[in-house]
């Protein structure tokens, strides 16, 4: 039995008078893959924006590891081991797809202040960017400036700079939206092996996707879970064929 | 490398040879010409690379002038530090306030940041005639620079090498600085300051880094005009001098390293040569960057640069030393027309009518009569041929480019 690394308790958002998160109870234990489906607008990516901390939640709580993460700004949730990548690509589009994985990589060497060093030097930042680069395909593309890649390519530098943070708990908005059957397939391959020995939570709407990579699943409509489970509990649950899937079928 | 390596050593080189080649007037507008180019240097580090535009650059360019001034008057004149190393009280007034600006104004973003740092130069600028131990009231501080290191610092030669310097020095280091860990973040923070979060940056902590830094070198360019002119005077701490350093950046080019210096250079060269033959400056400044903006958005470097590049198809050099001609011709007329215009409406011209008749006024060592035809004609004809060569090659090129696809 392995322990849970992200619980989300009680957890509400509202926007004014809109509540577009209801009480959310959700355990994701350490290790695993746990996709959050729901048709469009059910609140998948502000539940990502409250846990990432770039929304503070209006009452609830959200532990990462035991410790009360709610409210803390973006970069200390990150610091903590927790990164996400956008459902809308957030690139820095004027600069090259290396300097880009550096800025991401560079973090974690505790080089923020660093006004001595020459980035081209920076010997180990480097071989992980290269590393990286060859993960997400882009080695080629390495001296393009990102906001002239193809979309696709661009959906996968997003994921690439969020696996430079090395963390412990990874949050993909819709990585593969945008993207080629054959990339689908890929990305699919590259995300279950780059989460072996993390967690991950996953939103998508491919449900082969979700179905091939996911340990578990929730699934939000309008604001609240209506069920999680395993894949095969998910398809047979008649609730969630009422409210979702059988919307996909029909 | 090598080409850029032998490009600087070319210009230093010209740069050190300079004093041997020029007049003691053209010297002293050297002088403050690399002044100017440090300052906007210090200035796009903020507004070029970390993408924030700062309305109140000269709060930071006045402390440092006015600091300098009092280190230079400390201990009975005998000045806090030696002369060459003045620059460091410059220096060290605007990373301080730099800090504390920077603190407040980089928790906002975009318009609300600029119209802070706008804010905090004029609440200086309001206070500064209150403060006459500090900024000295309306004759400002004077004070002047001691001997030191076997220098006398008496002749512009001396001060022009002692800027030099300091120029040469400062900017090194800014260069040296965009290849740095920080100077790579700097520019995230610009691309994209909400992805900077996400990935663990602390950018508010990086925004006041950046800002005081800005400062800092700012208050060094401040410290060496205060040096040149021995005196500060609270003018330097007017919005003018937060304009200019503005405009001078955008018109060399923000986001090219040296645009921004070359920019600033240009325009003080121009303002050195035109002030005395012309009180329209101002004017001509505000087209010139109008001009830019409309046609050369990336700045006249950037632009050049982006050219070298190779983007925007092969330069044809013909057609573009008939746009330069044509631009040359339609400028002649308008600045014509401008200078006559601006002299039939001066006080003067008022004075010299109640003499009766409507006198002709000089212009380009000619007299032009308000009603002859030719006075207007002319202009008029220059512009537009001027604008007519410039709009043929123009039509020209895009139908030999049409060609070519
Ligand atoms: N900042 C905001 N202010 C007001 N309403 C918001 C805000 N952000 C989201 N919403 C609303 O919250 C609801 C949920 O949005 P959210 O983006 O979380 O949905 P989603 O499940 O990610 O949808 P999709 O599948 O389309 O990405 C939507 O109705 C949206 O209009
Ligand atoms: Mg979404």
């Amino acid at each position: 039995m392995s322990r849970d690394i992200l619980v989300l308790d009680h957890l509400c958002k509202s926007f004014g008078p809109v509540e577009v998160t209801r009480d959310v109870n959700l355990v994701i234990r350490e290790g695993e893959r746990h996709a959050l489906i729901g048709p469009n607008g059910a609140g998948k990516s502000t539940l990502f924006h409250l846990i990432s901390g770039n929304y503070k939640p209006t009452s609830g709580s959200i532990r990462l590891d035991g410790d009360e993460i709610g409210g803390l700004d973006p970069a200390r949730v990150n610091r903590r081991g927790l990164a996400r990548s956008f459902q809308i690509t957030n690139i820095f589009s004027g600069l090259s797809v290396a300097e880009n994985l550096r800025l991401a990589v560079m973090r974690r060497y505790g080089l923020q202040f660093n006004f001595w060093r020459r980035v081209t030097h920076l010997r180990r930042v480097n071989a992980e960017v290269d590393d990286l680069l060859q993960k997400i395909r882009l080695t080629a593309k390495a001296r393009s400036i990102a906001g002239d890649l193809p979309y696709s390519d661009q959906r996968s530098l997003e994921i690439g700079m969020t696996l430079a943070s090395d963390p412990k708990v990874i949050l993909l908005d819709e990585p593969m939206a945008g993207m080629s059957h054959e990339e689908t397939e890929y990305t699919t391959d590259l995300i279950r092996d780059i989460t072996a020995g993390r967690t991950l939570m996953i939103v998508e709407h491919d449900m082969d996707v979700i179905f091939t990579l996911a340990d578990r699943i929730t699934v939000l409509v309008y604001g609240e879970i209506i069920a999680t489970g395993t894949p095969q509990q998910i398809r047979e649950s008649a609730r969630v064929k009422e409210a979702y899937l059988g919307e996909e079928a029909g | 490398m090598l080409k850029k390596l032998v490009a600087v050593i070319a210009v230093l080189a010209l740069l050190l040879a300079l004093p041997a080649l020029l007049s003691e007037s053209m010297l002293n507008a050297s002088v403050q010409m690399l002044i100017a180019a440090l300052f906007a240097t210090a200035f796009a580090l903020l507004c070029g690379q970390a993408g924030m535009l700062s309305f109140g650059h000269a709060a930071y360019f006045g402390l440092g002038a006015f600091a300098t001034v009092h280190a230079m008057n400390a201990f009975g004149g005998d000045g806090l530090l030696p002369t060459p190393l003045m620059p460091l009280a410059g220096a060290a007034i605007g990373l301080i306030s730099g800090l504390g600006a920077g603190y407040f104004s980089t928790q906002r973003t975009g318009t609300y940041f600029a119209m802070i740092t706008l804010a905090l130069a004029e609440l200086l600028h309001a206070l500064a005639p209150h403060l006459k131990e500090v900024f000295g009231g309306e004759a400002g501080i004077s004070s002047f620079r001691m001997p030191a290191w076997g220098f006398e610092f008496g002749s512009t030669i001396e001060i022009y090498y002692l800027v030099l310097g300091w120029t040469v020095l400062c900017i090194a280091l800014l260069w040296g600085l965009t290849l740095t860990p920080f100077g790579r973040l700097v520019l995230g923070l610009r691309e994209n300051s909400h992805r900077l979060k996400f990935l663990g940056y602390n950018t508010h902590a990086l925004g006041t880094f950046v800002f005081a830094l800005s400062a800092a070198f700012a208050g060094v360019a401040g410290a060496l005009q205060a040096l040149n002119i021995e005196a500060a005077n609270y003018v330097v701490l007017e919005t003018q001098v937060s304009t200019a350093v503005l405009l001078n950046t955008f018109i060399g080019g923000a986001k090219v390293f040296f645009g921004p210096a070359i920019g600033a250079a240009a325009m003080t060269f121009f303002g050195h040569v035109t002030s005395d033959l012309t009180r329209s400056w101002l004017l001509y400044q505000g087209i010139i960057f109008m001009l830019v903006m409309m046609y050369l958005p990336r700045g006249i470097v950037g632009e050049i640069l982006a050219r070298f590049r190779g983007e925007g198809g092969a330069v044809n050099p013909v057609a573009v030393l008939a746009r330069f001609a044509g631009i040359l011709v339609a400028a002649a007329g308008f600045v014509m027309a401008i200078e006559l215009t601006q002299r039939f409406f001066s006080t003067d011209y008022k004075a010299a009518r109640q003499a009766g008749g409507w006198p002709a006024v000089e212009f380009a060592g000619h007299m032009w009569a308000p009603f002859a035809p030719l006075t207007w004609a002319l202009p008029i004809v220059l512009i537009a041929a001027g604008l007519g060569l410039v709009t043929f090659i123009n039509r020209r090129e895009a139908r030999r480019q049409e060609a070519q696809i």
